[in-house]
């Protein structure tokens, strides 16, 4: 035994019923880059922050969307190093899910799975919680999806999210701006410009990332991964609006 | 003699126009004595989907289980039935688990996809799955029940036609094959459901 | 003018008559069939043995026969089977040996056929000879005879003959191991364990002939539901003082909802 009563496992019940790690974690994600997603009638997007410490680092080598299926994207506010290990062990469960069943992974089940997998590291001893929260965005069966997934391993639908720094504001932005009927086009520029809203500095295609999927022929479609210069283009024209 | 005519078995799966069947004898023995005569070797796994098992009789009924099993959790896990191709994968990944201490068991595979098309497949032992879109046979005496199929399968029959042809290739087959009859049953899946029909067979 | 007395000569020593020469030259055997040419082989024995495993004969069959006051009863099946394949549902399994004898099918179908057939010649040779028709004890006693001198080639027969004669209805069991054993029941084959628990069941001696038939068929029919090995049609024999008649072939298909009607 440690000197400390609460050494023998980071995560244990303080006195007043809380999991402090697990509210530290959080501290971590609202501390990171902001994270949103939109779900349009159409398809789904979620775009983030690419904030980078140095003009000297080589952005294209920076990624901070990421797909688990074809047809399942995520992106993230937090420590990066955690969310890598999220999406890798998010990558291993679609594959196994898929090696079972030859069929991709529900959304949902995608989304479940990587809460588990998030929920087990509250639970554990000699482990910490993941210092970030998930936000899943993805098209099934059941049409396009949004989810966040928070290092509690607890996990939410969203029609329109955001996490990270810009929380507060961005969803705030995002429920003035949300509307059922809107289509992909558009909610990827509502995206665009919930970041600009909250962003320090001049929005550009180098510094922010944005990843979406379009409902239009499911089958052949995969998930459409950033493309610099469409961003570019829209954020040109962002600046100039 | 080979552990997977032990008992005697007789499957067949044919298609047919926006339906399709699934039918086993009835017999199960001990090598050359028969014991029971009410022995069926097609099982439920949902309305769209049925499955048939020949073979080793224990293994059947342990595999039925575990294919219920794995059934039932994806259905609470999911909310929605395995479509019947979904099923023969998770099929054929648990028969390959066994790669090296198989189950005895060649499994059939029937059912209606969600769209409304009929799919059967077959499956030896280990998992190799063999789709068909006309018939699928397994069991004992798989040349007799291949040319009952071969002469009297047509396409686009419907639920009642494919009834009879089933039938009388099952009753066909079994005719020639020492351990397999007794008697016989058979379940047409339609999109409006699904009958099952006992057939009778000679019992010798 | 000198009488041949060659034919109660023994074999080895009996002068051949021309055809039977003749019939050597051709290796076939002549009439009392008792000259196969042997395989050109070092080892007899073992290649024999080889042998046997490749012309496996079928051993799926029920067959049963037994006496009682009004005669003897002979009941088969009639399935011919290769592995669990059935190559056959219509064989007959009843060897008409002649109008008083009958001999039962079980094991290889050509060894039975055959050597009945040469016990006919030898039983019509008996009555040429002695004016008289050959006991049912005599009878069997040449074809177990005969199956002594084949021993360990590799014959397979279990066979009953079955008939009457002077001293009433008479039933012996003769196999391949030329084993002979009289008796007042028995039943051979795959199915026999079947039969023979329906046999021994519901048999008496005063059993009334259509009483004795049905048991026959029933003891058959039992087998033929139990006996994956044995089905097809149930024949029933019956051996009376003035010869045997066929009593009945009933398809099993029939008959069994003939027993058991459906629902």
């Amino acid at each position: 035994m440690g000197d400390s009563a609460y050494s023998f496992s980071l995560t244990t019940f303080s006195p007043s019923g809380k999991l402090l790690q697990i509210e530290y974690a959080l501290t971590a994600v609202a501390s990171g880059a902001t994270s949103l997603g939109i779900k349009a009638t159409n398809g789904v997007v979620i775009a983030t922050e690419k904030k980078l410490p140095s003009i000297l680092v080589d952005e294209e080598s920076v990624k901070k969307t990421s797909l688990v299926t074809p047809n399942t994207g995520v992106a993230y506010s937090g420590m990066g190093p955690d969310s890598r290990v999220l999406v890798r062990k998010a990558r291993k469960l679609a594959q196994t899910y898929y090696r079972m069943y030859k069929e991709q992974i529900p959304v949902s089940q995608l989304v479940r799975e990587t809460a588990t997998v998030m929920q087990e590291s509250t639970q554990q001893g000699g482990v910490r919680p993941f210092g970030v929260s998930l936000l899943v965005a993805g098209y099934d069966e059941l049409g396009p999806q949004l989810y966040q997934v928070d290092p509690s391993g607890s996990y939410f639908a969203w029609k329109a999210s955001a996490i990270g720094k810009n929380m507060v504001n961005a969803k705030t932005f995002l429920e003035k701006r949300y509307n059922e009927e809107m289509e992909l086009e558009d909610a990827i520029h509502t995206a665009l410009l919930t970041l600009k809203e909250g962003f320090e500095g001049q929005i550009s295609g180098n510094n922010i990332e944005i990843t979406w999927r379009k409902s239009s022929n499911f089958q052949g479609a995969d998930f459409k991964l950033t493309l610099p210069k469409t961003c570019c283009k829209t954020a040109q024209r962002l600046r100039c609006a | 003699m080979s552990i997977m005519s032990y008992n005697g078995s007789a499957i067949i799966a044919m298609v047919g126009k926006d339906c399709v069947a699934i039918c086993s004898d009835l017999r199960f023995g001990v090598q050359h004595q028969t014991l029971a005569t009410d022995f069926k070797k097609i099982f439920k796994i949902n309305d769209e989907c049925y499955v048939g098992l020949s073979g080793l009789g224990s293994d059947m009924q342990t595999l039925r289980q575990r294919f219920v099993f794995r059934h039932n959790l994806y259905k609470l896990r999911e909310d929605r039935n395995m479509k019947p191709s979904t099923f023969a994968n998770m099929v054929s990944a648990v028969l390959y688990e066994k790669r090296f201490g198989p189950y005895f068991c060649e499994p059939v595979i029937a059912g209606l996809e969600p769209d409304g098309t009929p799919y059967i497949t077959g499956m030896d032992l280990l998992g190799a799955m063999a789709p068909a879109s006309d018939f699928v046979v397994a069991g004992d005496n798989t040349e007799s029940l291949f040319g009952a199929c071969e002469s009297f399968w047509r396409p686009d029959m419907n639920p009642e036609e494919l009834f009879e042809t089933i039938s009388q290739c099952l009753l066909s087959g079994v005719n020639r094959d020492c351990l397999a009859g007794w008697g016989g049953v058979v379940t047409v899946i339609t999109k409006d459901g699904q009958f099952t029909r006992s057939l009778k067979g000679r019992m010798d | 003018m000198k009488l041949d007395l060659s034919a109660l000569l023994p074999d080895s020593i009996r002068p051949k008559a021309p055809i039977d020469a003749a019939l050597d030259d051709v290796h076939l055997p002549g009439p009392t069939g008792a000259n196969f040419p042997l395989p050109d082989v070092a080892d007899v024995d073992s290649f024999e043995r080889q042998v046997v495993e490749m012309v496996k004969p079928s051993h799926g069959t029920t067959t049963l026969s037994f006496i009682f006051q009004g005669g003897v009863i002979v009941a088969v099946d009639s399935r011919a089977s290769m592995g669990p394949y059935i190559s056959s549902q219509t064989v007959k399994k009843v060897i008409e040996i002649n109008p008083y004898l009958l001999g039962t099918m079980a094991g290889g179908a050509a060894d039975c056929q055959f050597w009945q057939r040469n016990l006919g010649i030898q039983c019509r040779l008996h009555e040429l000879n002695n004016k008289e028709r050959i006991s049912v004890a005599g009878a069997s006693k040449l074809l177990a005879n005969t199956l002594f001198s084949y021993r360990g080639m590799g014959l397979s027969m279990g066979t009953m003959v079955a008939g009457w004669d002077h001293k009433g209805p008479s039933l012996y069991y003769v196999d391949s191991e030329a084993q002979r054993i009289k008796g007042e029941r028995f039943s051979v084959g795959s199915g026999s364990v079947f039969a023979m628990g329906i046999l021994d069941q519901g048999y008496r001696w005063d059993l009334s002939d259509e009483e004795a038939r049905e048991l026959g068929r029933r003891a058959i029919y039992h087998a033929t539901f139990r006996d994956a090995m044995s089905g097809g049609t149930v024949s029933v024999y019956h051996v009376t003082k003035d010869g045997w008649v066929k009593v009945s072939g009933d398809d099993v298909g029939e008959l069994h909802y003939h027993y058991y009607p459906a629902e």
